[in-house]
């Protein structure tokens, strides 16, 4: 069983804590993505559910044991590195048999396990080649091979793709996504890149300073961020905060005294907020909050403008092609739904008004 | 046009006056402290040495080497050297690896014992050798007293030829391995941690992490430290200046230190310069294919 639970662990280096009790169910066959910014903890954790970190306090279960203090050859999972790892001396069929050959598998077996990860994965032909003469794309893909050769109950990815192209890396999203179709095997997928983890995971978990900000399916995360923080790390081009103060439960005064409508008129009056939008919710309408336009960029299937409400920067994100000029002042409005509000409260805001859901439910 | 190319050609020319200008110094010092020693003494090898010039006095052609040749205590001091070199060097360099994987290991105290290990080094040769001399008397030495408390001795480390070069080569060993502790330091510290955090999870217990992680990856810089060393190691001298002066008998005189004696004391200067060219080319053909045979080595893995 290749289920995997944390519960309420903890990790410290001395006095500083870098976890503080982390819980996660993962569920057999899932693939969920940790993400988050740099020394979130999300390494860590992968690390310490392979085994190579102690756990300070907590419990980590794989299938239906309690793998604390158990060896991570004995864990049985399999890892793929950044740096991929790879042994420098052995050739592709050595790094990936090595595993077994520590296991003392038979021969023909270790054979017959590696040449089937090999054509899975494409490296036939590669099988007799040092890791040195392989291209970037194809040393991950050997590092994958020596994972997939092992059968484990769980597949640990600790960033894998960032040291390829751009290029390289969506196709490699995509070989993983089809490999963890065709496998089924539980996976758990570290990245700081959002686009990743959206398209590669059923669940992706957001992690900040040493906590699970949020877990969900990834268009639950982009439709109903629960923070402020998640609001801004899920969706690209990042979703545009504008602060201000409520006045009579429907309007918003920014802080140089600009007045916006808002869509909704269930809000406490003279609380601070920060309203959210992401920049492809906006319309271009006639009447609307009003707003400055700095700079078009027209990529073809969409326009980025980047304008000013008030002193405050927004991007706006329209399909199609636009005829707005820098200098001019466009209206824009925002149905209701897709207004998110949250709390006043530094980089952790919480949303006090849910909308994105109902529009999808 | 043909003003152009008169510039480009004055121009280039300034150019290699630039470069040789900024060369010259230290060619000049090479030719002074290296290059003119060498020649010096090849010239007098194939030569009468004249006292009163202190140079080359008639040449003599091949003489003074078929004498040396001919020579049964070169040979003798040749025999000895081998032995120190074939003893010592492995001794070494497997020593010096293995402590530093042991001391690479996180634990208290492990900075403490690497500032220690670098004492030996900067001891001057010629105390060390006094030191041991001390350590190794057979009558109120440190080390047969030691000896003595697991039942073993009196040993007369100067009187005996085997215990002698025994001497010699722990000494030889307390000096330079710490040497090599320090280079195989850098180098374990400079292998990719996750190659083994790789390895540990594919299951590899310690020996098998030694033997199929670790040691392949330190072949180059394993090789590497033991042609330094091998150079040093040819040229030992002070040592057994200091320890054992070379006896008892022969049994310690290493080819360096029969060179300098046939030369400052016999005052035989045109052979010793043979047998030290002798060596010189014995020393290079031995490296070239020493280097060869490691890289081979490093090929295979």
């Amino acid at each position: 069983m290749g289920t995997v639970d944390i519960r309420n662990v903890r990790k410290s280096y001395g006095n500083v804590e870098v976890l503080h009790g982390v819980s996660l169910h993962i569920e057999d066959g899932e693939f969920v993505a940790l993400v988050g910014p740099s020394g979130c903890g999300k390494s860590t954790l992968l690390r310490m559910i392979a085994g190579l970190e102690d756990v300070t306090a907590g419990d980590i279960v794989i299938g239906d044991r309690v793998v604390n203090h158990v060896a991570p050859k004995d864990r049985n999972i399999a890892m793929v590195f950044q740096n991929y790892a790879l042994y420098p001396h052995m050739n592709v069929r050595d790094n990936m048999g090595f595993a077994l050959r520590q296991r003392r598998t038979p021969k023909p077996e270790i054979e017959n396990r590696v040449n089937s990860a090999a054509r899975i994965l494409g490296l036939e032909h590669l099988l007799d080649r040092k890791p040195r003469a392989l291209s970037g794309g194809q040393r991950q893909r050997v590092a994958m091979g020596r994972a997939i050769v092992r059968e484990p109950n769980v597949f640990l990815f600790d960033e894998p793709l960032s040291n390829l192209d751009a290029k390289l890396r969506v196709q490699m999203r995509s070989e993983i996504k089809e490999l963890h179709q065709r496998l089924g095997t539980t996976t758990v997928y570290v990245t700081h890149d959002q686009i990743e983890a959206m398209t590669l995971a059923d669940r992706v978990v957001v992690m900040n300073g040493g906590v699970i900000e949020q877990q969900g399916p990834p268009l639950e995360l982009y439709d109903n961020p629960a923070s402020r923080f998640v609001a801004a790390f899920i969706g690209s081009p990042p979703m545009n905060f504008i602060e201000g103060t409520v006045i009579d439960a429907s309007a918003l005064c920014l802080d140089d005294g600009t007045k916006l409508q808002l869509p909704m008129t269930d809000l406490a009056s003279q609380t601070r907020v920060t309203i959210g939008v992401r920049p492809e919710h906006f319309e271009l309408s006639s009447a609307g909050w009003p707003a400055t336009v700095s700079i078009v960029e027209p990529t073809g299937s969409e326009t980025q403008i980047t304008a000013r409400i008030g002193g405050q920067i927004v991007r706006v994100l329209i399909r199609g092609r636009t005829f707005v000029r820098p200098g001019e002042v466009i209206h824009l409005t925002v149905p209701a739904d897709f207004v998110h509000i949250f709390d006043d409260d530094g980089a952790h805001g919480i949303q006090v008004g849910t909308r994105g859901a109902k529009k999808y439910a | 046009m043909i003003q152009n190319t008169r510039d480009e050609t004055l121009g280039r020319a300034a150019d290699l006056a630039t470069r040789w200008s900024f060369m010259m110094p230290s060619i000049i010092l090479l030719l002074v402290t290296l290059a003119y020693p060498i020649f010096y003494t090849i010239d007098i090898s194939f030569s009468t040495f004249d006292i009163t010039t202190f140079g080359a006095g008639e040449w003599v052609g091949w003489a003074n080497y078929e004498e040396v040749l001919n020579d049964y205590r070169f040979w003798d001091a040749l025999k000895v050297t081998l032995v120190y070199l074939v003893i010592a060097l492995p001794l070494q360099v497997t020593l010096g690896f293995a402590i530093a994987f042991l001391i690479n290991a996180e634990w208290t105290g492990r900075g403490m014992v690497r500032a220690l290990f670098i004492i030996p080094m900067v001891v001057a040769p010629v105390v060390a050798g006094g030191i041991w001399r001390m350590i190794l008397d057979p009558l109120w030495g440190l080390m047969n007293y030691a000896l003595q408390s697991i039942s073993i001795g009196p040993l007369d480390w100067f009187g005996d030829p085997n215990l002698a070069m025994a001497a010699v080569i722990i000494i030889d060993t307390w000096r330079w391995t710490p040497f090599i502790v320090l280079i195989a330091t850098a180098a374990l510290l400079a292998l990719p941690k996750d190659v083994f955090e790789a390895a540990k999870i594919d299951g590899a217990n310690w020996w098998a992490t030694l033997w199929s992680i670790a040691l392949p990856l330190l072949i180059p810089i394993i090789t590497a430290t033991f042609v330094i060393r091998w150079l040093g190691a040819v040229k030992m001298f002070d040592i057994v200046l200091a320890a054992t002066y070379g006896g008892p008998g022969k049994a310690t005189n290493v080819l360096n230190l029969f060179i300098y004696e046939e030369a400052f004391r016999s005052l035989r200067f045109a052979e010793s310069s043979a047998m030290a060219v002798i060596v010189l080319v014995l020393t290079m053909v031995l490296t070239g294919i020493f280097l060869y045979g490691s890289r081979k080595l490093e090929k295979r893995f």
